[in-house]
């Protein structure tokens, strides 16, 4: 066993006699009555929006108070109760605000929850019932949906495994991390069930993409996950999605892209203003950031390797495999990937490093290829 | 950092070519005539939506994983063809019935169906409108707290496993994102509950989260899932029914109600988890109450701990006076009685019919004297 209780109950005599006592007198200790917590008065501050996180940052039980460092609470006691003494230790990893806070954080829970939707009924399947697409588009959206489950699966474990080693205060965060593994889950859903319904099934693995991702996964801290997976991989997914609906060959197909974009933009969202308050909070981990974009920007680097998505991009952008096809595909896929790659520098900068593009390698490649489209008569 | 991929595919020169060769138009389509199944999967039922259900088809399907899953360690979706160079994910639970539960994508599909919302689900203008006697609120207050207690640990079990599970078990572990909104959803609402009615937080239980991370911090997923998903989920099933029943607002109700409907789907599949488990692996039973047998005393230590104990009696009972007290006992009573009852049932349903006898707590239960 891994952890054994300070008290084996069944042998502990004073307290099964005292659990026996107070049902059998109605003798009771009511020493919880004088716990001392603060008494507050929250009220909603919209009605139409109901009771909100935010309507209950008051006092102790807010998280705008949440010192810099917790170091008053490492156990499952919710923030501003009355923590006696004996209580385990949770062994959280990240009692540090700075490393995992970000503005608007309840807000974007909240938002989570009341937009949680049902890939099972909010989508019209129902639609695709006669809609037979040409062997080549069919095959090319299957492929895209296959990369994209792989993706999903990463983007569920990630956040997931870091959601008990977030110390309990930080609730509002750790709820954001429940939604989003909720999101993912229901992505891999949404796609596989695509997938499964084009009449080719799922394809092929992408094996470098798959080496790529793992290194999200594998981060020494939050904000480093964070950052590659928030930040980075699902910016990239975000810009991904908008092209992917453009390019959808069926109304089922757009209104799934609709759907899974709403979701990354909140999940970017939290990975754009966590970044910001690391960087002002927490300045000294800005050059760990850095070094951990370097590696979260490789990733960038080996996706342009991982043909099987380039050239189901390609095929769907531009609508089949004849030579007309594939030019309007280039073209398109050519902007997507400078759009992806401009998005993320403008990210970065809006949340305080701008001096990012003199150190990275992914800009340099960046500018060359917008230069080469300009050339070509390709505008962003 | 861990983990660096296998390249710096910044100065690799082929990743250039191969992105140069394609967006010369030259493709190479190697993905095109994959190896896997064509299908084309539809609703059985369109008024239910395509469900999991309708794709349990072929080598998609859950039905036809293995007992043990030797082939897949990356991320790969189940069913799509493995090539090249796969990541190890380093996946510790491989074996479908360490996790499995017949019911798991039954579950998934009605959890998101069930979805609520706690903001505006509860009518929580309620509890401003027809405040209840403070003592009785201090108690509202104390028991909520105590029940965001077990929702941390309700959301830490699922989260600390799912990473480890193998992606082949897809379903499973989209129950258990499931599960972690489930908990954040219900800490929420018993949070909000707390702090609206007026009174804060109450006290932490000592005895509670001894025994509750006893059972969190199961090194294995079948026992950790017995404790959290069996005992705890089903001790929470029965508190939600008796606090329905003696609720003192229509706010508590509400909140109880659809506690309720998220309490019986974990219960479902803890219940399911622990059948599967045995049925495929019966050599494990005598393991498995073993375990029960060495952390069953946690269940004491929830039920006993008068952070929770006391509260109810002044909820069941309505306050604080003589009469109020000795309903309020009586009515504990019968509920403590029905955790422990129901308890053994789940047990013996799920196959290990004879642990009722060897089990010290029915023995203490049976001590239990409420005298009118």
């Amino acid at each position: 066993m891994a952890y054994l209780s300070t008290t084996n109950f069944a042998e502990d005599k004073d307290f099964i006699d005292k659990w026996l006592y107070t049902i059998r007198t109605g003798e009771m200790d009511l020493g919880w009555m004088k716990s001392a917590t603060e008494k507050i008065s929250p009220e909603e501050a919209n009605p139409r929006r109901g009771l909100t996180y935010r309507d209950l940052n008051l006092g102790t039980y807010g998280f705008t108070d949440i010192p810099e460092k917790v170091r008053a609470n490492r156990s499952y006691a919710p923030r501003g109760a009355e923590i006696p003494e004996g209580v385990p230790d949770a062994q959280p990893w990240v009692s540090r605000k700075s490393e995992l806070w970000a503005f608007n954080t309840e807000s974007y829970y909240e938002e989570a929850v009341s937009r949680q939707w049902n890939a099972t009924t909010d989508i019209p399947w129902d639609r695709l019932e006669g809609v037979e697409l040409p062997e080549v588009t069919g095959k090319a959206l299957s492929q895209l949906m296959t990369f994209l489950t792989e993706v999903e699966m990463i983007a569920t474990d990630t956040p997931a495994m870091w959601l008990p080693r977030l110390n309990p205060d930080f609730i509002e965060v750790r709820s954001f991390i429940a939604a989003q593994a909720m999101d993912e889950a229901r992505h891999a859903e949404v796609f596989r069930k695509r997938a499964l319904t084009t009449g080719w099934g799922l394809m092929q693995a992408s094996p470098i993409n798959e080496m790529a991702l793992k290194h999200l996964r594998d981060a020494d801290s939050f904000s480093e996950m964070s950052v590659a997976l928030h930040l980075v991989a699902e910016g990239n997914v975000l810009t991904m999605f908008r092209f992917s609906e453009y390019l959808s060959p069926t109304d089922v197909d757009k209104k799934i892209f609709r759907l899974v974009m709403q979701d990354e933009a909140r999940h970017v969202g939290y990975g754009m203003q966590h970044f910001k308050y690391v960087l002002e909070h927490f300045p000294e981990k800005r050059e760990v950031l850095h070094a951990h974009l370097d590696e979260a920007e490789n990733i960038s680097f080996a996706g342009a390797a991982a043909t099987e998505l380039t050239e189901s991009f390609i095929i769907l952008a531009g609508g089949g495999l004849k030579k007309e096809n594939i030019e309007q595909g280039i073209r398109v896929t050519t902007q997507f990937n400078l759009k992806q790659m401009q998005e993320h520098f403008e990210r970065l900068d809006k949340c305080g490093m701008p001096e990012r593009k003199e150190r990275s390698k992914l800009f340099q490649m960046y500018e060359m290829g917008r230069a080469a489209a300009e050339n070509a008569g390709i505008k962003l | 950092m861990a983990f660096y991929a296998d390249k710096d595919y910044t100065v690799d020169q082929t990743v250039l070519e191969a992105a140069q060769k394609v967006m010369a138009g030259q493709l190479g389509l190697h993905w095109y005539e994959a190896k896997t199944e064509r299908i084309a999967g539809r609703a059985s039922d369109p008024r239910r939506g395509l469900t999991y259900q309708d794709l349990d088809v072929g080598t998609y399907g859950y039905t036809n994983i293995p007992e043990d899953v030797r082939t897949s360690q990356s991320m790969v979706s189940r069913g799509s063809e493995k090539v090249g160079k796969l990541p190890d994910m380093g996946y510790v639970v491989n074996r479908k019935s360490d996790v499995w539960s017949d019911n798991v994508a039954e579950l998934y599909e009605e959890d998101k169906a069930r979805r609520w919302v706690p903001a505006i689900d509860i009518p929580w203008n309620e509890l401003h409108a027809h405040p209840v006697a403070p003592e009785l609120e201090m108690a509202c207050a104390q028991l909520y707290t105590f029940l965001q207690e077990c929702q941390l640990v309700a959301m830490d079990f699922p989260s600390k496993w799912v990473a480890l599970i193998n992606q082949d078990f897809l379903e499973q572990k989209s129950w258990m994102c499931a599960q972690m909104l489930d908990a954040s959803r219900l800490f929420e609402v018993f949070r909000k509950r707390a702090l609206y009615g007026g009174a804060g937080l109450g006290r932490a239980s000592r005895t509670a989260e001894q025994g509750l991370k006893e059972w969190l911090w199961a090194d294995q997923f079948p026992q950790g899932s017995v404790s959290i998903n069996l005992s705890l989920a089903g001790f929470l099933l029965v508190l939600y029914r008796q606090v329905a029943a003696f609720a003192p607002t229509k706010v508590d109700r509400a909140i109880m109600r659809y506690a309720m409907q998220d309490g019986a789907r974990q219960t479902a599949y803890g219940l399911g988890q622990l059948r599967y488990y045995l049925k495929h692996r019966p050599l494990e039973a005598s393991a498995m109450e073993a375990y029960l047998d060495h952390t069953e005393h946690a269940l004491l230590g929830l039920i006993g701990s008068p952070e929770l104990l006391e509260p109810m009696i002044i909820i069941c009972g309505g306050g604080l006076e003589k009469a109020q007290v000795d309903n309020g006992r009586i009515a504990t009573a019968k509920f403590i009685r029905l955790v422990v009852r129901e308890y053994m049932e789940r047990i013996a349903a799920a196959g290990l019919a004879g642990h009722s006898k060897r089990s010290k707590i029915p023995a203490m239960v049976d001590r239990i004297s409420a005298p009118a």
